[in-house]
């Protein structure tokens, strides 16, 4: 008896593997435009401003403003302080990225800290860590945000200061998580048998298979710091003008919204384009790592 | 099939881990058991009252912990009320006295515990500034930041769920694709960003929806719904989008699952099997990360508020913090607190409504 193999089963394996490959380039497109897109936009705010030929984004004369995009020297015209656009843009990212990359460092070491402490040991000190985390998240974060940046006054450190209030609790619970789940896993068992100091287990058995996720997580969240730092500039809590911060550009482009939207528009757009690759980014390693 | 439901379980209780977590308070922290008299009754024996009641007495430390929280932080401010109140330019000589008449001047742990037992016996005290009671203040603002809320997130369920169902049914299809990217996009707006655009395009270009301000019902449900769509939609589209991801994984897993085999063998339309077995059955992670994402989403109308004029909780809660009315944000804060812990406790009770498999009593009881 002959086993019937279909045509189609056997034509099926070059597009099955024609698929894959496909599949395999999505892949790597999902990661690398993400990174080149940051990488750019890094570049960009960080490094053009010192060797391009960009004007000081504050400080601009009256007599220059509103003037519209592609006035020389101005490639996105000026505001109505007569500041350049453009350059406004890039210092003001640079705020933005700081803030991200700041409050996502804070949290990520006390966070995952105060997180691993709380799921590996186990009595009064974990139940007391749980229940400052549980407070700290039911806890209205956008309220403690507001009341730090006010109380504080407006300024970048400050920012930074109020939305680790957000991190910190947001990693520590997940960091708990995770580690709940290696607790008993063998090799955490193997370690501990062997006599190695718990605070060794933590630092080097624990942290390093946190560490991926923790990474992803703070891709993610350097973006919802992004824009939580640009509410608190909206809202005059940020970044004071005439500094540049993409939430006071918004904030002040508001005013004249109906007139000029490319004030508003281009922030924004700044934004969300930020944004957006952090989240792809972020996305594409978890799925990277999650498959293997 | 016996195996794979048992995984799903699993993945149930690790997908609610959080919030199972806190509702089981770790061995040796003392726990009031409900008296032994009271098990007679079928409805106090009930695994589900017994969560709502373990859920509610583990939630008690978590608000007093969140009050004291927020009077800590409030007082931690440089500035205070008096000063707020009477402007930079007043004598110290004035502000002492309205310290003294506010009992400002008191020290920190009794203003705090005269706050407290006050609060118990549903006193929330007055505003520092306008005198009027917080309750009252409260009664005239939350419906409006409910009703926001509310209508929020029935726009984020409304994108979630038919999309999510759809871009399901072809993996990688032209459908899926388009959303798949859309919903990237989409969860990367934030509020206020979405909200400008919003009033950009439909209120200013076209005219559509007013830009500011709000009508209340006694205006006509119309006039009322129009005055909240444009708020409404740029709180509910960023977060159904998030929602949107989420759910589309979750249908996806469940269309590799056996019953699902089953219900296509037995014959039934692919359509039916996606709506009837595999949708349903996804929503679990989806009640999850809506408890979870809850103080976000409360947070979030704060700054809609204020971009749209809406006289809301958020308003106020901006005026509270800027003249450090702290009875005033006190009250806000427990209100917020209060409802994050009730949503989290109805998430639970839901997947104990939607899958009687899950019990939440005690492992080794």
């Amino acid at each position: 008896m002959t086993i019937p193999v279909s045509e189609a089963a056997v034509a099926a394996i070059p597009a099955a593997t024609a698929s894959r490959a496909r599949g395999r380039l999505r892949q790597t497109l999902a990661l690398y435009v993400p990174t080149g897109l940051l990488a750019a936009i890094i570049v960009a705010c960080f490094l053009y401003p010192l060797v391009g030929n960009v004007p000081p984004p504050v400080g601009g004369s009256v007599l220059d403003a509103g003037l519209p995009a592609g006035t020389a020297g101005h490639p996105f015209g000026t505001d109505t302080s007569g500041n350049d656009i453009f350059s406004r843009l890039l210092y003001g990212g640079r705020v933005s990225l700081e803030v991200g990359a700041a409050t996502q460092v804070i949290g990520m070491i006390l966070g995952g800290l105060i997180g691993m402490i709380a799921g590996y040991s186990r009595g009064l000190l974990a139940a007391v860590l749980m229940r400052v985390l549980d407070t700290l998240i039911a806890f209205p974060a956008l309220v403690l945000a507001l009341a730090i940046a006010e109380g504080l006054g407006p300024g970048e450190l400050h920012v930074i200061w109020a939305l680790s209030f957000f991190s910190v609790p947001a990693f520590a619970r997940l960091a708990r998580a995770a580690t709940l789940r290696l607790r008993d896993q063998n090799f955490m068992l193997a370690a501990a048998l062997s006599g190695t100091p718990r605070w060794r287990i933590v630092a080097f058995h624990l942290a390093p298979n946190l560490l991926p996720q923790q990474l992803t997580f703070a891709l993610l969240g350097a973006g919802v710091a992004i824009i939580q730092e640009g509410a608190l500039s909206f809202l005059s809590l940020g970044v004071p003008p005439p500094g540049a911060s993409w939430g006071n550009m918004i904030a002040s482009g508001m005013q004249t919204m109906s007139v000029r939207p490319s004030l508003v528009l281009l922030p924004c757009l700044a934004l969300l384009i930020t944004v957006a690759a952090l989240n792809l980014l972020g996305d594409a390693l978890r799925a990277r790592w999650s498959a293997r | 099939m016996t195996v794979q439901s048992t995984n799903r379980t699993d993945n149930l209780a690790a997908a609610a881990d959080p919030e199972a977590a806190v509702s089981v308070p770790p061995p040796g922290t003392p726990q009031a058991p409900p008296p032994a008299g009271l098990l007679r009754f079928p409805l106090l024996r009930s695994s589900r009252f017994r969560l709502a009641v373990r859920r509610l007495l583990t939630a008690i430390p978590v608000v007093w912990g969140v009050t004291f929280l927020g009077f800590t932080v409030l007082n931690l401010l440089p500035g205070d009320a008096a000063q707020a109140l009477l402007g930079a330019d007043a004598t110290p000589q004035e502000v002492a006295k309205l310290s003294h008449q506010l009992h400002l001047d008191q020290p920190f742990f009794t203003r705090y515990w005269n706050w407290l037992t006050s609060a118990l016996s549903g006193h929330l005290g007055n505003s520092l500034g306008s005198g009027q009671q917080v309750t009252a203040i409260l009664v005239q603002r939350l419906p409006v930041t409910f009703e926001l809320l509310l209508y929020a997130f029935i726009v984020s369920l409304l994108i979630a769920i038919p999309v999510a169902t759809f871009a399901a049914r072809k993996p990688g299809g032209i459908f899926d694709s388009i959303t798949t990217f859309i919903a990237l996009v989409g969860l990367s707006v934030a509020p206020y960003i979405l909200a400008l655009l919003l009033i950009l395009f439909f209120a200013v270009d076209l005219s559509l929806f007013p830009a500011l301000g709000w009508t209340p019902i006694s205006g006509g449900l119309g006039s009322n719904l129009r005055s909240l769509t444009l708020p409404a939609l740029s709180l509910g589209f960023p977060i159904g989008c998030f929602y949107t991801r989420l759910l589309r994984a979750d249908v996806l897993e469940q269309l590799d699952e056996d019953y699902v085999v089953t219900a296509h063998a037995k014959g039934l339309p692919g359509w039916r099997v996606l709506l009837r077995h595999a949708t349903p059955n996804s929503m679990f992670g989806l009640i999850t990360v809506v408890a979870l994402n809850a103080g976000t989403f409360l947070g979030g109308t704060v700054i809609v508020e204020q971009i749209f004029g809406l006289p809301g909780i958020g308003e106020e809660l901006f005026q509270a913090i800027q003249t450090r009315d702290s009875p005033v944000l006190e009250g806000i804060v427990v209100v917020f607190a209060v409802l994050v812990v009730v949503i989290g406790l109805l998430a639970d009770l839901l997947y104990a409504a939607l899958d009687p498999r899950i019990r939440y009593d005690n492992p080794g009881q």
